[in-house]
């Protein structure tokens, strides 16, 4: 009976409904529809009514389940991350958690990326996460998991669950509001979780504060007098004389939907502006972000590297690659060129380079400088929210870009992770994780926040904070003492990571360095964009852009970003994470300095070869034309 | 299939020379030991006093030229047939440090030794009589036809210079922005398959000339 009622839980998560499948029409489907709350129980409440007189958020899962499945759309990459079922790919984007006062910076992910730490590792439940990252994420996820946490429970019933905001990416109204002092972002940082979606669309607002209230609080029995109770106003021309909304859904998500979650701020000069940077070339030609991330109703949209064909379910994942688009391969010649790509000839490249990079790492990100730049993303650094931080030094510290082989899981078969294989070199941004750790036998642990707080706070209580937020400035004695201190409250062996370096006391209490601890290594993840035009690409100038003896792409410096002040201006070489013998490159670059000569020698030997092949082949024919006019002197 | 193709043909290559050395033995009959035999082998290394200056820098050319042609049927081959991978690495630095050497040597090879290297008419008397007979003509003096020894070193010397130009060609062409993926693969496969033939031949031309030298 069990089975048998999984095999049905299965069938009704896969049911499509009636806007599901498509008729084939690409006309814009019109989504002129009421608008339903959720009431206490989790289920569909009642219909919106403008001018009731306390009105509910309306909940996006109960008023577009009619026409779409939910519970296949919550499979979707863009809320699966909690599902341990589901292969993590490729290494990809990290959540950052960072907090300058203790000096943590730390990469985490629900997903199973080699170097992240489980959110739960240095103690952030769902509901935490949510509160802190949900600024930007679509909802669903994390947003959506039944708290466990005694705290969280009671919290989690005031503020509701964080449901899937179809509207965040769907929705192609100016209004959809994401970011300013009342929109999406600013509602999921008060605990509004249930009215975010709602607060976020262009015909409502929403006033007060779920984190203000306790938690016995009932949102379903709203109280006028509690002070910043979380309350809606409908915009009432919004509603037609049967309560319904006229939704400006579109199928394919306009590019500024991405943008607010998928920007990129490469400081490369002091007054970096995005005005002053250009956009993707896919985008400039026309082409829009979604038609390459293409999906179904099940979400599953395409990541777009190489490799995810082997573990996706989304049939046109293979042909939604550079190459699929880009280069004629196998059987399907016929689908190259699509959206009117450029099949690119690559005159001069030698072939061995298709084999060991990407083609973002000569077409996409920023053009490698002799030192990598700080960089700034929309989920790591808040971009496009209230009151962002917009000095260029502000944690966390990303740096890019940065030229390594590709890490990640394609996927986890019978408990063994099978690893990407062929991994390509690739440009990526990077983080150097700084966190307080325990040490297990050779892994380290990382140390809870509100524990490290604790324990740790009061050494850095007079702690100067940079106005920017940048790192203070921290000794390595004050690094000792913290280490001392969590010591002596943990009862273990305390470390401290960070820049590269793992830090620990020694038997007489001295600090002990060490580089190269698996714990201690950065997080590195793929840059995929902006792509470059062919023009622009590596390689195009000669084969110096990347084969000279100073060139970025193997010599660039890498900065190495710590809180410690020894160790700010610390460099690695690019080289050293390519896993090639810095002397081997650089020798091979050298030899390009004679590489004109040896097309010269090589050329002019050849003339000789020929010249002397011509003058003995004219002189043979001499001989025969003698022999044959009967002239055999 | 290249890496099969290509151990057949040095296996079929150094079989043909062992056979052909036992079949027809070189005039070392007086050298019974194996040790002098070598020592003589190593000798024909050495330049002679007796040489001219011309002569010595012919033979000194030569040298290099074998060396460096050991040195890239090493670093060329071995990736591709011990190790079933593409050259790279520091091979792929040795073997593109000694090709242009090997490149001006052989120019220089051609140019010195191509007069020397000429077909005479005792190299193929069948042709001569073929010749004669379509003509109807005759020596002038009738002199008896005396078949050359070197055929086989003058017709691998040839061949040696006419490989020369696509398997330098197909590489240098290649660093060019000239040729794309498609061309570049094709160069590729070109300089492949040559160097496979030339070093065959290279190798059956450096039998023909110890032959001659010790005959």
């Amino acid at each position: 009976m069990l089975v048998s009622g999984l095999f049905v839980a299965a069938a009704e998560t896969e049911q499509k409904f009636l806007g599901d499948e498509s008729d084939g029409s690409r006309a814009t489907p019109i989504h002129l529809i009421p608008l339903y709350a959720e009431n206490e129980d989790g289920e569909k409440g009642e219909k919106i009514q403008p001018d009731a007189e306390f009105p509910m958020p309306f909940s996006t899962r109960h008023t577009c389940i009619d026409c779409h499945n939910y519970d296949l759309v919550k499979k979707g990459w863009h809320f699966n991350a909690v599902d341990a079922n589901v292969p993590p790919g490729r290494s990809g984007q990290p959540w950052i958690y960072f907090d300058s006062k203790l000096c943590i910076q730390i990469p985490l992910s629900y997903r199973n990326w080699p170097g992240t730490f489980r959110p739960e590792q240095i103690g952030l439940t769902e509901f935490k996460f949510t509160k802190i990252f949900g600024r930007h994420m679509p909802g669903g996820g994390p947003g959506e998991i039944e708290a466990e946490d005694i705290d969280d429970i009671g919290r989690q019933l005031v503020s509701g669950k964080l449901e899937i905001n179809c509207l965040s990416c769907h929705n192609a109204n100016d209004g959809q509001d994401m970011g300013s002092q009342i929109g999406y972002s600013v509602q999921v940082a008060r605990e509004n979780f249930r009215w975010a979606a709602t607060a976020a669309c262009e015909f409502a607002s929403v006033t007060g504060s779920a984190d203000q209230l306790p938690a016995t609080y009932d949102p379903f029995m709203p109280d006028p007098g509690v002070k910043d109770a979380p309350t809606v106003t409908y915009r009432k021309e919004a509603f037609n004389e049967n309560n319904e909304v006229l939704f400006e859904i579109v199928r394919e998500v306009p590019n500024e939907r991405c943008y607010y979650c998928h920007s990129d701020l490469y400081i490369d000069n002091e007054d970096a502006e995005k005005w002053s940077s250009d956009e993707d070339v896919h985008l400039k030609a026309g082409l829009t972000c979604v038609d390459c991330h293409r999906n179904g109703i099940d979400h599953n949209i395409i990541r777009g590297y190489a490799e995810e064909a082997n573990i996706s379910q989304n049939p046109i994942a293979a042909m939604s690659t550079c190459e699929g688009c880009h280069l004629p391969e196998g059987e399907d010649e016929s689908r190259t060129g699509r959206h009117g790509a450029p099949i690119p000839t690559h005159p001069g490249i030698p072939t061995v380079h298709f084999d060991r990079l990407t083609c973002s790492a000569c077409h996409s990100g920023p053009w490698p400088g002799d030192k990598t730049i700080l960089t700034k993303t929309s989920r790591a650094h808040k971009l496009g929210t209230p009151n962002v931080n917009k000095a260029p030094d502000g944690l966390p510290h990303v740096i890019s870009p940065i030229f390594a082989k590709q890490e990640g899981i394609i996927a986890e078969y019978l408990g063994r992770d099978l690893l990407l294989e062929d991994r390509k070199i690739a440009p990526h941004k990077l983080i150097w994780p700084a966190y307080w750790g325990i040490l297990e036998g050779d892994r380290v642990e990382p140390i809870e926040i509100s524990i490290v707080e604790n324990v740790i706070g009061g050494v850095f209580a007079d702690l100067e904070l940079s106005a920017t937020g940048d790192w203070p400035q921290i000794s390595k004695e004050q690094i000792v003492e913290a280490i001392r201190v969590i010591n002596t409250a943990i009862g273990t062996k305390a470390v401290y990571i960070s820049g590269g370096k793992f830090y620990s006391l020694d038997d007489s209490g001295a600090i002990k360095e060490q580089e190269n601890h698996p714990a201690a290594q950065p997080y590195l993840w793929p840059i995929a964009h902006n792509v470059r035009p062919a023009a622009q690409s590596l390689g195009v100038r000669y084969c110096t852009d990347c084969h000279a003896t100073d060139a970025p792409f193997f010599f660039g410096d890498v900065t190495i970003d710590s809180p410690i002040v020894a160790e700010r201006d610390s460099v690695k070489k690019m080289v050293e994470f390519l896993n090639v013998r810095p002397f081997y490159m650089k020798a091979f670059a050298f030899s390009f300095v004679f590489r004109p000569w040896m097309k010269i020698i090589a050329l002019g030997s050849c003339a000789v070869l020929a010249m002397v092949l011509l003058l003995y082949a004219l002189r043979a024919l001499s001989c025969v034309a003698k022999v044959l006019a009967g002239n055999n002197q | 299939m290249y890496q099969i193709i290509s151990i057949i043909a040095f296996l079929i290559t150094l079989t043909g020379i062992t056979l052909h050395y036992i079949a027809f033995p070189a005039g070392m009959e007086h050298l019974r030991d194996p040790v002098k035999k070598l020592v003589y082998f190593f000798t024909l290394l050495l330049i002679e006093q007796k040489l001219s200056f011309t002569g010595v820098l012919r033979k000194l050319v030569y040298l290099l030229t074998l060396l460096c042609f050991v040195v890239l049927a090493i670093t060329g081959f071995y990736p591709t047939l011990v190790l079933d991978k593409h050259i790279s690495g520091y091979l792929l630095m040795i073997h593109a440090t000694f090709a242009p050497i090997l490149a001006i040597c052989l120019a220089i090879l051609a140019v010195m030794w191509a007069s020397h290297c000429r077909f005479t008419y005792s190299d193929w008397p069948w042709f001569q009589c073929l010749v004669q007979r379509v003509t109807l003509a005759k020596n002038a003096e009738e002199e008896p036809l005396i078949k050359s020894r070197r055929f086989g070193e003058k017709i691998t010397f040839w061949l040696i210079i006419v490989l020369a130009l696509p398997l330098i060609l197909s590489i240098i062409l290649s660093m060019f922005t000239l040729f794309g993926t498609y061309w570049q693969e094709f160069l590729l496969t070109i300089h492949r398959w040559t160097a496979l033939v030339f070093a065959v031949v290279a190798i059956i031309h450096t039998y023909t000339l110890l032959r001659t030298k010790i005959d």
